[in-house]
């Protein structure tokens, strides 16, 4: 809702346009109304409230409750009512900010209820979690298919809607330079990093029955992976571009069984410090049971086997109570091939890296070799830093207006289609499946620590080493 | 409760995301300014610098220093203020500020110093408030103010995040104590982070004037025929405190480079200086003396001069270098059987930290110089 208001104060809602909010409980709309405008007021990006916008905002917003069959016929009957006064041609877009759970229940009163109107389009936003995994996600694409065609079905995957991730795209797209050396030729390795300092906060329910393994890795991070290994699409439209994704998404290498020791690493935080302060371990949070085995970090070498990607590891990162908040992908690349300086001179020399940083501050980063100003020849690696909000000077926008915007307008272009869903849960499923089916249970890590030694080891077992994100 | 410098610092934040977005407010500013004079701002940062000092006038000169290195080094420094003397029962704290001071014609580039301010027993939590806070993928340097201690698990913590760690010897009275321990922290370091001292670095235009000595060929001869040694080194006028670091960090040297061996213990000489009986690698005996001197403008433990006797086939050679009282100048003499043969006066750089840091800054990884001077030092003693 904080996105629809910063839409408001854009301008970027269509003229004639209005919210229906549901849910079991009853509320008037004049009630619906004020807990709104308490949770926006509270956490907006923009702030403080405009009052004259949000009351024009304001009136536009209806709830009905749909405890039963009858409130869902008392929902197609407001909507009717609502298109005949605004005009809106029954146009409609669903949006399931639900437990993952009820998806298909609603889907499917969606469509016995006939809320999708007879004329006009009907679209569906799905929140992640899609599924829980390869099967219950294509359940789930079943129920919701004798709805909706799966051109009108919208999965959100946030990330996607972030400038930076659109930025991967026309990085590589949109400029002559970076394309040639994005290769196997000259990239050594490539390491995906989803860091955050938060541990589970409110939703240790459900972390606890997700895991950083379904609420990053299988969305999130196949995501990044995808847009950094595509081949070139050949236009710039949902089609396109999600085939392109598709096909990294297909060359995945799986790992699985035997594999599963030697690829993949999980963890558990216990507890330590953030930012100075002490915070519990993760079987210590409310709602977490104390032998809990759920992960909260994930560590995965992984290969892409293609003719561009052959030989270049993507390793990949992720986890709670990490040290910092950061998300970046770093292409490392291979050393220069004749070392021309002496060793002396180039000990503070490291191969050139590009750094896609998604956060905390959004900007891209070339690290090159330059010489140290003084007699002779010495070597230092130097970052060269394009940071986003200093060159643009505007805060981007927030990754859900991006995606609501996109959704009215029926551009699904950074959505995730069926197949890639599909296909990302085929990937991390047998992982799932051999930790669940080992005895052992995750390696513990201290909270405010780049995760277990054994990720350390997954990586400096092929001479390479994390970056310091 | 002891408040910071806002003017200095910067306003504080709450926490590592309001850090976070005070710095975008503030290089936004600036690159607005910089447009405004038709100028970019490139944030090209070279390295991460911690600093970690008790005393907020040592953290101020510090960062001073920091940001006058901002055209030759750009960084972001994270200066580390511990009140490690806070009384029990003080609820422990972090508190951060940040600001982007801009040395003079240094507008185009970024330069971000960070105060952390560690209160009560933070030993357990300092790191995990100073990790956020380093760019990433940078080397990171630590400079420690004051005696390192050689344990306690924030110097661990930090230690294990640099790449580099500075510490000046110049600001220890114990050099009994603090160099056997620093070589201790060098064994430690193999392989994972250089460390050096800045009393080191202090030494480098005294270590060139007695090298350029021997690259003469008729003089090379008198390099393994070395008999004595004497270096004398700057006390205030009682001569109550003495700190004789640097001048022992050269005989370290000497005796790495030339494979000297201790013949005795370091015993204390008759002038309040140091007498090392030393035996060449041949087995022929040194005589290396460490005096205190008072000079006015000298530094306390500064070298003030070195003298070096040999003999070779019947020559009597002294090699001597000398500070000038303008404090700008280094003269250098050679002396064959007591006739001069030779003297020059060479510009002597400035002892200033800024200079120092800076030179230390340029280096990364180890410096097997110095490890070996302190090692061989160590030895000696």
């Amino acid at each position: 809702m904080p996105a629809l208001y910063n839409l408001a104060l854009q301008r970027l809602l269509p003229a004639s346009f209005c919210v229906v909010g549901t849910a079991r409980k009853a509320l008037t709309d004049d009630e619906y109304r004020e807990e709104l405008r308490l949770a926006v007021a509270q956490h907006s990006r923009t702030r403080p409230l405009n009052e004259e916008v949000w009351r024009s905002f304001a009136e536009q917003l209806y709830f009905v409750a749909t405890p039963d069959d009858q409130g869902y016929e008392n929902l197609r009957e407001t909507l009717e009512r609502l298109d005949e006064e605004l005009g809106t041609h029954a146009n409609r877009l669903f949006y399931l900010a639900t437990p993952p759970n009820a998806y298909a229940t609603i889907v499917t009163a969606i469509g016995a209820h006939h809320l999708r109107g007879r004329t006009g389009w009907a679209r569906v936003v799905v929140e992640k979690p899609f599924g829980h995994d390869r099967e219950s996600a294509r359940q789930l694409t079943e129920v919701i298919q004798t709805v909706f065609r799966e051109d009108e079905v919208f999965r959100i995957d946030h990330y996607l809607g972030k400038e930076t991730v659109q930025n991967i795209l026309v990085m590589r797209f949109a400029n002559g330079i970076f394309e040639p050396v994005w290769s196997r030729q000259y990239v050594d390795h490539v390491q995906i990093t989803v860091a955050e300092s938060i541990g589970v906060e409110e939703r240790a329910g459900y972390y606890e029955q997700t895991g950083a393994m379904r609420d990053v890795v299988q969305n999130h991070v196949l995501q990044l992976l995808a847009l950094v290994a595509m081949e070139p699409p050949a236009a710039f439209d949902d089609k396109a571009v999600r085939d392109e994704k598709v096909k990294v998404l297909r060359a995945l290498r799986p790992i699985r069984g035997a594999e599963v020791s030697a690829s993949a690493v999980r963890g558990q935080y216990t507890r330590g410090f953030i930012e100075g302060v002490a915070v519990p371990a993760y079987r210590e949070e409310h709602g977490v049971p104390s032998d809990s085995r759920t992960e909260t970090y994930v560590a995965l070498k992984s290969w892409v086997d293609n003719w561009r990607w052959e030989g270049t590891p993507f390793y990949i990162r992720t986890g709670k109570r990490l040290p910092k908040r950061s998300t970046e992908i770093a292409i490392q690349f291979r050393v220069a091939p004749h070392k021309l300086f002496p060793r002396e001179a180039s000990e503070g020399l490291e191969p050139n890296a590009l750094v896609l940083r998604i956060q905390p501050d959004e900007g891209v980063s070339l690290k090159f070799g330059a010489k140290v100003p003084v007699q002779g020849i010495r070597i230092r690696s130097v970052n060269m830093d394009f940071d986003y909000g200093a060159s643009f000077m505007v805060d981007a926008p927030d990754a859900y207006e991006t995606l609501i915007v996109d959704a009215l307008r029926g551009d699904a272009t950074l959505f995730t289609r069926r197949d890639e869903v599909d296909q990302q849960w085929a990937f991390v499923d047998p992982i799932l499946e051999a930790w669940a089916s080992s005895p052992a249970g995750p390696p513990l890590y201290e909270a405010g620590t780049w995760g277990p030694a054994d990720a350390d080891a997954l990586i400096e077992r092929d001479g390479r080493e994390w970056r310091k994100a | 409760m002891i408040v910071v410098d806002t003017a200095f610092w910067g306003a504080r934040a709450n926490g590592v995301a309001a850090l976070e977005r005070e710095l975008v407010r503030l290089r936004r500013a600036q690159s607005a300014h910089a447009r405004e004079l038709g100028r970019t701002v490139a944030r090209a940062s070279v390295l991460n610098l911690i600093v970690y000092a008790e005393r907020e006038a040592h953290a101020k000169r510090a960062a001073l220093s920091i940001s006058e290195l901002a055209l030759r080094h750009p960084s972001r420094a994270i200066v580390v203020l511990a009140d490690r003397g806070a009384r029990e029962g003080v609820e422990a704290e972090i508190e951060m500020h940040c600001h982007l001071p801009m040395a003079d014609g240094a507008t185009q580039v970024c330069y971000e110093q960070i105060l952390v301010r560690a209160r009560g027993d933070s030993d357990k939590r300092l790191a995990s408030a100073i990790i956020p806070l380093l760019v990433p993928d940078l080397p990171v340097f630590l400079w420690w103010t004051g005696t390192p201690p050689m344990t306690g698990r924030s110097f661990g913590d930090l230690v294990g995040l640099a790449d580099r760690l500075i510490v000046d010897t110049a600001d220890i009275a114990r050099p009994d104590v603090a160099l056997p321990g620093i070589a201790r922290i060098c064994a430690q370091a193999r392989g994972l982070f250089g460390v050096t001292d800045l009393n080191w670095t202090r030494l480098t235009p005294w270590r060139e004037m007695i090298t350029a000595f021997f690259d003469v060929p008729a003089w090379r001869p008198f390099l393994d025929r070395i008999t004595g040694v004497r270096v004398g080194f700057g006390v205030d006028m009682d001569g109550r405190d003495i700190h004789p670091s640097q001048a022992l960090l050269f005989i370290g040297w000497l005796a790495s480079r030339l494979r000297w061996r201790p013949l005795n213990a370091l015993a204390p000489s008759e002038a309040g200086g140091l007498l090392f009986p030393i035996a060449r690698a041949d087995g022929v005996p040194v005589m290396v003396r460490v005096r205190p001197r008072f000079e006015r403008g000298l530094d306390e433990g500064d070298v003030s001069g070195i003298r070096v006797q040999a003999e070779h086939e019947g020559q009597r050679a002294e090699f001597v270098v000398k500070r000038q009282p303008d404090e700008r100048h280094q003269t250098t003499t050679v002396l064959i059987d007591g006739r001069t043969r030779w003297e020059r006066t060479v510009p002597l750089p400035s002892p200033a930290i800024v200079e120092l840091i800076g030179e230390e800054l340029a280096i990364i990884g180890s410096d097997r110089t110095y490890e070996d001077a302190l090692a061989a030092l160590v030895r000696l003693s």
